[in-house]
């Protein structure tokens, strides 16, 4: 609880996690005036359609992700990592600190990302005279799958820095594996892909493409995911030493 | 004795290189320790595994009787600075003692309270990024004191410092040691602690070259002690029954080789001879200290 205290205080102290917010509020204000309003209306009559503009909110996992990777490697970058570890010798609790951290600030991403691009999104539905088709379910199932997903993103990107605590490599590694990777092989592949966390993620928010795993599942090969980077960063967190 | 550290055949192997081998000592509580030694020789890696940082390849070193990560809250026992830029740049120096605090269960307070001990409260709430490299060594040093340890180790906390930095450094230290508290502190560079420390170790190519107090490292290496007194010929009698040799270079003078100035002092108060001056000659301190760790020593 203590070290988690002080993970929180990182957070808050630089702007890293500010630069991050505003570009994710941005990225989502843009996205959805840009979808909302340009769209024919015909395009935005079923739910599938609906669903698939308003859940745009789920790019703030890569946001949520970003700001998990740099809770370990900002501390590898600045050196900080030093003072921490002499601070907190414990390194599983230094590290489920981070962890939870990680989720606790995925969350509030997930309730900003989603609820813009869900305000903004239903408003100038109505302003455009479209009605929202979607049953109260799966709004239901959007907002909480994509906040969920988004503090789940949050923790994979603490494993993630964790594995490799270069922050440059680390980022590009969830890059390149978010935007090119996971679609080249659920494009080829999409009874692998569906399982890989990206797609996983997305099916946490219904049904929004075919080929998808089950909302449920989803949130299982998620968590399967986070866990197992915890595992793999943890192992390697404990066997490194600190220079 | 129960020692503050003690390090018993440390060693830490990276591929092929050793950069600390079979490497054992102890510190006494209450001392002021140089830990000196070129750059290289292998100083901030023993360090790192005193404090836990890095795992020995051999060996193990305990601190309080206990490997540093064993220690209950091992930062409010032990301080320590290893680098003097581990800081976030983007963070001001409060809220980098703030979050240290608030990792050990400490309050927002002694952050405060750490920043007025090294004199940095003004500067505060800047960024560190404006900081100067003084201003950072004493931001690392009040993160180290944060706890009130009993321990401070400093890995080269002279670095950067202007000649006022270093000699308020050398003032705190000596202040912090004079409460019964023990401080390790490295240094590449004899003269920047010559002034502060009681005994020295002294290490090369990661072995233990030599460990004592600096007079006795100043008469080993074939330093000098000038000695005047109103009976010349009585005290050379004495010393040299003391296995000491002697020269005479006038009426008053002797000249005690390889020895102390405290054991000088010792026999000629046993025999009852005053003496009008008593000081060390000799080698300087650096010189001594360049001469040791220029020896060649197989890897």
């Amino acid at each position: 609880m203590k070290q988690l205290r002080a993970e929180l205080l990182k957070i808050r102290s630089t702007r890293t996690t500010t630069g991050l917010l505003v570009g994710l509020i941005a990225l989502a204000l843009l996205f959805t005036i840009l979808t909302c309003t340009l769209s024919p209306i015909s395009q935005l009559l079923t739910e599938r359609e609906q669903a698939n503009v308003l859940s745009f909110g789920s790019v703030a996992g890569v946001f949520a992700a970003l700001a998990g990777i740099m809770l370990f490697t900002s501390e590898y970058r600045f050196g900080t990592i030093r003072p921490t570890s002499l601070f907190n010798a414990d390194r599983n609790r230094l590290f489920t600190a981070k962890f939870i951290a990680g989720m606790l600030s995925g969350l509030i991403f997930g309730v900003i990302g989603e609820g813009i691009v869900l305000s903004v999104g239903v408003g100038i539905f109505k302003l455009r005279g479209v009605g929202l088709v979607m049953s109260g379910a799966n709004v239901t199932e959007l907002i909480v799958g994509a906040v969920i997903g988004t503090a789940l993103w949050g923790a994979i990107g603490v494993g993630i820095g964790a594995v490799v605590p270069n922050q440059v490599g680390a980022v590009i590694s969830l890059l390149a594996w978010g935007f090119v990777v996971e679609n080249l092989v659920f494009g080829f592949l999409p009874t692998i892909g569906r399982f890989l966390p990206v797609h996983a993620a997305d099916a946490m928010m219904g049904s929004i493409q075919d080929k998808q795993l089950p909302g449920d599942v989803g949130v299982l090969v998620v968590v399967a995911w986070a866990l197992t980077l915890a595992v793999v960063g943890l192992a390697l967190l404990r066997r490194r030493d600190v220079t | 004795m129960t020692y503050v550290i003690e390090s018993a055949s440390l060693s830490k192997r990276y591929g092929d290189v050793l950069a600390v081998d079979d490497l054992s000592f102890n510190i006494e509580a209450g001392t002021i320790t140089g830990f000196l030694g070129p750059n290289g020789a292998g100083k901030s890696t023993t360090l790192r595994m005193l404090l836990g940082l890095a795992k020995p390849t051999l060996g193990h070193a305990t601190i309080f009787g206990k490997p540093y990560g064993e220690l209950d809250e091992p930062a409010l026992r032990v301080g320590a600075v290893l680098e003097a830029t581990d800081f976030h740049p983007g963070r001001s120096g409060r809220d980098h003692l703030r979050m240290l605090s608030r990792a050990v269960g400490l309050p927002d307070q002694r952050a405060d309270d750490v920043l007025e001990l090294v004199e940095l409260q003004e500067a505060a709430r800047r960024r560190v990024k404006g900081y100067s490299l003084g201003m950072r060594q004493r931001l690392g040093l009040a993160s180290a004191l944060l706890g009130d340890p009993d321990l401070l180790v400093l890995d080269e906390p002279a670095n950067g410092l202007d000649p006022e930095g270093v000699r308020w450094l050398r003032d705190f230290l000596r202040d912090f040691a004079s409460r019964g508290r023990t401080v390790l502190i490295s240094s590449h560079v004899l003269a920047e602690i010559a002034q502060t420390v009681d005994r020295v170790l002294i290490i090369n190519h990661g072995r233990l070259i030599t460990e004592s107090t600096l007079e006795e490292l100043t008469a080993r290496v074939g330093g000098v002690v000038r000695v005047q007194s109103t009976k010349p010929d009585q005290l050379a009698l004495a010393l040299h029954r003391e296995g000491i040799a002697t020269s005479r270079p006038n009426d008053h003078t002797l000249l005690a080789q390889g020895t102390t100035r405290e054991r000088v002092g010792d026999i000629a108060l046993a025999e009852g001879i005053a003496i009008h001056e008593l000081l060390t000659e000799g080698s300087s301190l650096e010189e001594v200290f360049l001469d040791l760790t220029s020896e060649v020593v197989a890897p």
